[in-house]
């Protein structure tokens, strides 16, 4: 095999590890079959143009005809010629596809069934990166570069599913890279002849060099300490264990369908850009949640879905079953894929597409081969009980005797959640007691703050991280809520839907922001009745319940609230008039919602610090450290203190340095006064104003006059710029060769200080060298080489 | 006529010359020589610079470029004493000293000066004379004093030796051994005008001898202050230090058998002083020594057998040691 082919293989194998994160982001393994043909493809059309001797832009145009052609074969859509021929059809398609593509990534979140315009954007991303990582590697032979591409590779699964892509990810793409490095050094050494060991015995081809193995170990060093440093820095939720569970278990567990609710509403809420998601028109004046999945299994895992039984076809729904009103909603679905039919409170009647059943325990509308994809708009007609506080006060929790007693109440055992539970229930006797005090347990007043950004305490425990750092987001709040009060007996759990969202006319707009989790608790009479334990600031869209705070409390603090707004106990939709503003809400109806201090949870969000932001920042800087230094660097010799022609001098210096013009140090000021004049003509005067100046100051006994010389310097450097190439140019400003110079001439420098105190070896040493000089000069004729 | 004349330094009763009236008056003595010798100032000037640092000066060309026309216009141009030796192989070292012949009305020996009673001698094909004759005449180039019958006699001041060697003709000539050579401050090859210069040369040489036209701009006494003035320009240790290193690296040089001498390195030093009077300066650049080193360096070593049989010549190592010798020893900086 010769190095090029050997490379083109190394290039490929290398993109494929590179890949292997994306295990974290799709559904399944079928997409690998479609990514390694896109890479196999690429590889052998520029193997082939290369064999055949063509040039590094054939071999690049031949790369990107097989990318073309393999997507051709995958997306024609009944538009190509002989399969494999696009048509200008072809391209529309794909366009759509993309658009298509782009919406899926932006709803979803990972794990994503790998198909339509998804893997289509993959498989043209990975094609266009195999087509540069082949150029870089291969074809121009900079495989430093090459890192570039395994980047942007890895980057895309990091950053679309921060939480799916476990550290152990970054292993491949490490190793991929210092193989890649590794292989190009070899086939250099290769390249120059044989190998040989420190000791000078020849090493055979295969074999790998003793030189080596230092590298290689100082490669494996770093990729341990990277990891170490990575397990150690608090990732995103809990900790690196958690993250190699769920980087195991994620897609596999949840039988009721496509996607694990937590990760698509943490997906969701974490994802930059806002998609909006239902449109709703309903004659509720404010309506609650949209109740998605109920979560009443809690394991060791946390709060999970308990397999759906799927019981009676909504068609069955009894239809109002009693005086309470009835409200209508017309609900159009723009984006959303989900297994579950969106719904308000206790739906009497629905219409949609496709086949939906009633779960007889939860009551969450699960579709039975139908998918939410399916459906484009659907109406509910549906009741919203409104307990009264009192009622609620008095009202029992669920019997222990219920048959659904057990599932709602079981909890793992975590001795250490004891005290935090004696802690948040202390004083409360019955079910809205509790309630009530796990609420204000959790409030702002207690120190816990809203922020997507959860930090991990290092427990086993998700739910402990959460109640010792007091920091997390509706996912931490509800699970917590629901956790306590099963431990204080109290049936609950957790809910995940869609918050009220934002009043767009008559109508209610959902995003991908408004997802949203929150609690149920069961009460004998009332039933499932819900509660938020989230801080409506951090809740766009967030809804207040009336019997969320304790009845007696109702009255002394409604004085306080500011005339004209909204009474929620005299209105029983009970909804803030401006729910788009949170904190306005927050103030406006202190009582809806005892954890709404809007004080602390804003607090929380305005002033949150971004550490990567800094970072990101300094990255940026970085690149004009060199040139900041050395404008410093002129500055302080130009300055009217220091200035001298000397000074001066070593400022013109510097700068023939940085502008790569070369100034023997056998010439004469003069002289080398003339060479800067002979590269930047215009600025001849000042050039030989300063070689003058410096051979005053060097030479004559009265020294040298520094008026004007500043302004020569800057004369000088003006012209050098305008007359030097932008290559050179933009080195000079970027990464100035005088500066590398200073850093290594401080080093030598010391070393000449001590020349003539030399060392006795040193000077032995020199004095054996000496003789020798015929000797060399024997072998520069033996070589031919100086 | 006295033959003993007071020593070039120190200065006395006149007032030392500034560098301005340093450069007026040498650029009178070029500006006249150049009136002879068309289109050759960088020679001459070097010339006028040897013969102002007390340096005795080889000129070394083939016939007919002017290397006599170049001498004894120099020596026209300043009102002095010039005497002419034409060596010739049965040329007798009396001949160039003087000799003591018998008088038989004083009843004594009485010293009949040889030509070397001069302030200008100008040695013409210095290789055509007997060793013997060439000893006796670089011996008191070097002594500036000449010793006949237990006698010493000084020479004059300025006293200066122009000598022509042909380095073509090599039949019955006998060449200055190398170690000789060393006692000439500097070597000079006028080589051949170029097209301009030699037309301008028949415009002018129509009618009469230009040199014949040639009157004296400087007399011995201005030439006694020049060489005072010269002495005086200022020598920056870096200066001294980069003439030392230029020096030593002749003597290190591979090619080299034998480097220059500590004379060299004293003679060189002086005609940078003249060098940097000349312009006007009174402190010497490092541009002045690189001007001179050739020709005070090239003659005085001693290439190696490979180096003369690789057909290299000494000229070419000095300009190699001044590409690589750095004008200050720090490292990294010039």
């Amino acid at each position: 095999m010769n190095g090029q082919r050997h490379a083109t293989l190394v290039a490929a194998a290398t993109l494929a590890l590179t890949l292997t994160p994306l295990i974290g982001v799709f559904e399944g393994l079928g997409w690998t079959v479609p990514v390694l043909l896109t890479i196999t493809a690429v590889a052998v059309a520029g193997s082939l143009m290369r064999a055949a001797g063509r040039g590094q832009g054939l071999q690049t145009l031949a790369m990107a005809g097989a990318l073309v052609v393999v997507l051709t074969a995958g997306f024609n859509g009944g538009t190509a010629i002989a399969l494999i021929v696009p048509t200008p059809a072809t391209f529309s398609h794909w366009g759509e596809l993309a658009g298509e593509g782009v919406q899926a990534i932006i709803v979803n979140a990972p794990p994503v069934p790998a198909e339509g315009g998804i893997l289509f954007l993959t498989l043209l991303g990975v094609g266009v990166v195999a087509v540069l990582h082949d150029m870089f590697v291969v074809g121009l032979r900079t495989p430093a570069l090459a890192g570039l591409t395994l980047l942007t590779m890895y980057l895309v699964p990091v950053s679309v599913a921060p939480d799916a892509t476990a550290w152990f990810w970054f292993i491949l793409p490490a190793v991929a890279y210092l193989w890649i490095l590794a292989d190009d050094n070899l086939r250099r050494v290769s390249a120059f002849g044989h190998r040989f060991t420190g000791a000078g015995h020849l090493v055979g081809q295969g074999f790998p060099s003793p030189l080596a193995r230092t590298a290689r170990w100082s490669a494996a060093g770093f990729i341990a300490v990277t990891l170490a440093v990575l397990a150690v820095v608090p990732t995103n939720t809990s900790g690196l264990i958690d993250n190699v569970a769920e980087g195991f278990s994620s897609g596999e567990n949840y039988s009721l369908g496509d996607v694990n609710p937590w990760a698509q509403l943490s997906g969701s809420l974490n994802r930059p850009q806002e998609v909006d998601v239902l449109r709703v028109t309903t004659t509720d004046e404010s309506p609650r949640y949209l109740r998605m999945h109920v979560l009443d299994e809690l394991t060791n895992d946390g709060f999970g879905p308990n397999e759906y039984e799927g019981g009676a076809d909504v068609a069955d729904l009894d239809g109002p079953g009693s005086d309470a009103q009835v409200y209508e909603a017309e609900i159009e679905n723009l984006v959303m894929e989900a297994p579950v039919l969106p719904v308000y409170g206790d739906p009497v009647a629905i219409e949609a597409d496709g086949d939906w059943r009633v779960d007889g325990d939860t009551g969450v509308i699960v579709g039975d081969g139908t998918d939410m994809g399916d459906v484009g708009t659907y109406r509910v007609d549906y009741t919203e009980s409104v307990p009264e506080p009192e009622a609620l006060a008095d009202a029992l929790g669920m019997d222990p005797g219920d048959e659904r007693w057990a599932t709602n109440t079981a909890h793992p055992d975590v001795p250490e959640m004891a005290d935090y539970v004696a802690a948040a229930t202390e004083g409360a006797d019955t079910t809205h007691e509790k309630a009530l005090a796990v609420l204000d347990y959790l409030s702002a007043a207690n120190g816990f703050r809203y922020s997507l950004e959860t930090t991990d305490a290092g427990n086993d425990e998700a739910v402990l991280d959460f109640l010792e750092t007091r920091e997390g987001y509706c996912q931490q709040y509800a699970a917590a809520m629901a956790w306590i009060l099963r431990e204080a007996d109290v049936a609950a759990r957790v809910v995940i839907g869609m918050s009220q969202g934002t009043r767009d006319g008559d109508q209610w707009i959902l995003t991908s922001h408004d997802y949203h989790a929150w609690v149920e608790v069961y009460f004998q009479g009332p039933g499932w009745v819900p509660f938020d334990p989230t801080p409506a600031s951090g809740v766009p869209g967030s809804v207040g319940f009336p019997w969320a705070t304790e009845p007696d409390v109702d009255e002394a603090e409604e004085t306080t609230a500011p005339a004209g707004a909204d009474d929620p106990a005299e209105d029983p939709s009970a909804g803030p008039t401006a729910p788009s503003d949170a904190s306005a809400e927050a103030e406006a109806d202190p009582t809806a919602d005892p954890t709404a201090q809007a004080d602390g949870g804003d607090a929380g969000t305005a002033t949150r610090f971004e550490p990567a932001w800094l970072a990101l920042l300094l990255l940026l800087g970085l690149p004009f450290v060199p040139a900041l230094w050395r404008a410093g660097v002129r500055r302080s010799r130009l300055g009217p203190k220091r200035l001298s022609a000397l000074t001066a001098w070593e400022e013109a210096a510097d700068l023939a340095l940085d502008y790569r013009i070369a100034l023997s140090p056998s010439l004469t000021p003069r002289q080398a006064a003339g060479v800067l004049a002979q590269a930047a003509p215009a600025a001849r005067e000042a050039a030989a104003a300063l070689g003058s100046a410096m051979a005053h100051h060097r030479y004559s006994p009265r020294g040298a006059a520094v008026e004007g010389l500043a302004d020569a310097v800057r004369d000088l450097h003006t012209e050098l710029d305008k007359a030097a190439e932008p290559r050179v140019r933009y080195r000079a400003v970027l990464w100035p060769a005088s500066l590398a110079a200073r850093l290594t001439a401080g080093r030598s420098g010391a070393e000449a200080d001590a020349g003539p105190a030399r060392s006795l070896p040193q000077r032995v040493r020199s004095a054996l060298r000496r003789p020798r000089r015929s000797n060399s000069r024997r072998e520069r004729s033996v070589t031919g080489r100086p | 006529m006295t033959f003993e004349s007071s020593p070039a330094q120190p200065p006395q009763g006149p007032t030392p010359l500034s560098p301005q009236e340093f450069k007026a008056t040498a650029e009178g003595i070029l500006t006249n020589v150049e009136w002879v010798i068309e289109g050759k100032s960088h020679t001459i000037k070097l010339a006028l610079a040897v013969m102002l640092a007390e340096g005795h000066l080889l000129l070394e060309d083939v016939p007919g470029v002017g290397k006599t026309q170049l001498a004894k216009a120099l020596a026209r141009s300043v009102d002095c004493s010039v005497r002419r030796i034409q060596f010739t192989p049965d040329l007798l070292p009396s001949d160039v000293t003087g000799v003591s012949i018998f008088d038989p009305e004083k009843r004594d020996f009485v010293f009949k000066p040889g030509a070397i009673f001069g302030n200008l001698i100008l040695g013409d094909e210095i290789n055509r004379a007997s060793p013997k004759t060439q000893s006796a005449l670089l011996e008191c180039m070097e002594e500036r004093q000449v010793t006949v019958d237990g006698n010493t006699y000084k020479l004059r001041s300025p006293f200066m030796v122009i000598a022509t060697q042909n380095p073509v003709e090599m039949e019955g000539t006998y060449p200055l051994p190398e170690a000789q050579r060393d006692r000439f401050a500097a070597r000079l090859a006028i080589g051949y005008p170029d097209v301009g210069a030699e037309l301008a040369l028949l415009d002018r040489r129509e009618e009469y001898n230009p040199l014949d036209a040639l009157r004296p701009v400087a007399d011995a006494d201005m030439i006694v202050r020049m060489i005072a003035a010269a002495r005086a320009v200022h020598l920056a240790p870096e200066l001294k230090r980069y003439v030392v290193d230029l020096v030593a690296a002749t003597r290190t040089n591979a090619q080299v058998r034998l480097g220059a001498s500590p004379r060299a390195t004293l003679q060189l030093l002086r005609c940078t002083q003249v060098l940097a009077a000349m312009d006007g300066r009174d402190f010497a650049l490092p541009d002045d020594v690189q001007q001179l080193a050739v020709p005070v360096l090239a003659h005085r070593l001693i290439p190696t057998t490979e180096t003369t049989m690789g057909g290299g010549d000494t000229k070419a190592i000095v300009s190699d040691i001044l590409r690589h010798v750095p004008v200050v020893s720090h490292p990294g900086r010039f």
